[in-house]
């Protein structure tokens, strides 16, 4: 083999050490993300105003089993899913269920879609940059909806990229509101 | 035929297309970068995680300059995607673009929105400048917003390309891939 073509190898086999080197780190600081975002102390910190401006801190639903749903009127299946949060909010309310809308929206558009639906919990405006938000809570590809679940002890029970199923939403409130 | 989707998008990232990836390196480090997003799903987050792809690879951009007043946008868009028609914006600088010409999309039925006009495949839109610029580069700003048919949507996704424009009676310039990626990084 001509020396060329051993420096050629050599190169190709350090590129192949290099790309699994970054490969592992780049998986090791996903686990580490993961397991940040386990505890729900990201979430209950989210202050945000309400769809009346009125500043909105998550810590004071802290104890309950908290739904915190980021979606946008641009979002169909966001709006889909929606009735069945109100139906929920409606029927577990008491019993120590909270939801909370975090709308990667207008506060204009918000409202009118609140109205439209008999919203029944609080729709917090966190704009574009709610997306962001929602990145650093385990959504890596910034679609909507995604809802994170915490159980009342404020850990991350269930994060979902995606709209919940009414059975599966039903299942894991009552499950979450046995336990805890 | 449906294909899984980050199967499709790994295959697309190593084909070899008329609009490969400059060189060898920068192919590597895309798969490199489906691996690990590959991974992340893998573990992902609890239950009925749909498979999805970054919104740059399932609504790939591209753009040539066709000549010195027009640009042909494209958009390479994944099976089991859509883009609306109605939320696509096209505009150029410093020379303006005038009415892109947009195909007719395919009617949706959509509980809340009514019927949109939707793209799926492959979409070419011609852009007009309003006037001829040849030699010049032009910057494309070209919006756009879609959703996968599981049931997520992305939010608008503002994206840039930079284009010289051919001289009067030359070829066609190159296609080039999206250089900024919005805010998703």
């Amino acid at each position: 083999m001509s020396s060329t073509g051993r420096s050629r190898r050599t190169l190709i086999v350090a590129g192949v050490a290099a790309l699994a080197l970054a490969l592992g780190t780049a998986t090791a600081l996903l686990h580490s993300d993961r397991s940040a975002a386990r505890d729900g102390s990201a979430v209950l910190g989210i202050v945000l105003p309400d769809a009346q401006g009125h500043e909105q801190a998550l810590t004071q639903w802290r104890g309950k089993v908290l739904v915190v749903n980021f979606w946008a009127t641009w979002c169909a299946p966001c709006r889909e899913e929606m009735p069945q949060f109100v139906a929920a909010q409606a029927r577990d309310g008491a019993r120590g269920v909270q939801f909370v809308g975090i709308a990667v929206d207008d506060p204009v558009k918000v409202r009118a879609f609140a109205a439209e639906i008999g919203l029944n919990y609080p729709a917090l405006i966190g704009g574009y940059g709610a997306i962001e938000l929602s990145k650093t809570l385990g959504n890596d590809l910034s679609a909507l909806p995604f809802t994170i679940v915490l159980d009342r002890q404020g850990r991350v029970a269930h994060a979902q990229l995606g709209p919940l199923k009414a059975a599966q939403l039903n299942d894991l409130l009552s499950s979450l509101l046995q336990t805890s | 035929m449906k294909r899984f989707p980050t199967l499709a998008a790994l295959r697309g990232l190593v084909r070899q297309s008329r609009r490969p990836f400059p060189t060898d390196g920068m192919r590597a480090l895309a798969m490199l970068a489906a691996l690990v997003l590959a991974q992340a799903h893998a573990e992902g987050i609890p239950s009925l995680q749909p498979k999805l792809l970054p919104p740059e690879q399932a609504f790939r951009l591209s753009a040539r300059a066709l000549d010195p007043s027009t640009i042909e946008a494209r958009f390479d868009i994944a099976d089991g995607y859509y883009l609306y028609r109605d939320k696509l914006r096209f505009t150029t600088e410093p020379a303006a673009a005038g009415q892109p010409l947009l195909p007719p999309g395919k009617a949706k039925h959509d509980a809340f929105f009514g019927d949109v006009d939707i793209y799926r495949g492959e979409l070419v839109v011609r852009v007009p400048l309003t006037k001829a610029v040849a030699g010049e580069t032009i910057t494309l700003h070209a919006d756009s917003q879609g959703c996968a048919d599981v049931g997520v949507c992305y939010p608008p996704n503002p994206q840039q390309l930079r284009l010289v424009m051919p001289q009067k009676g030359g070829k066609p310039g190159a296609f080039v891939e999206t250089a900024r990626k919005g805010w998703f990084k």
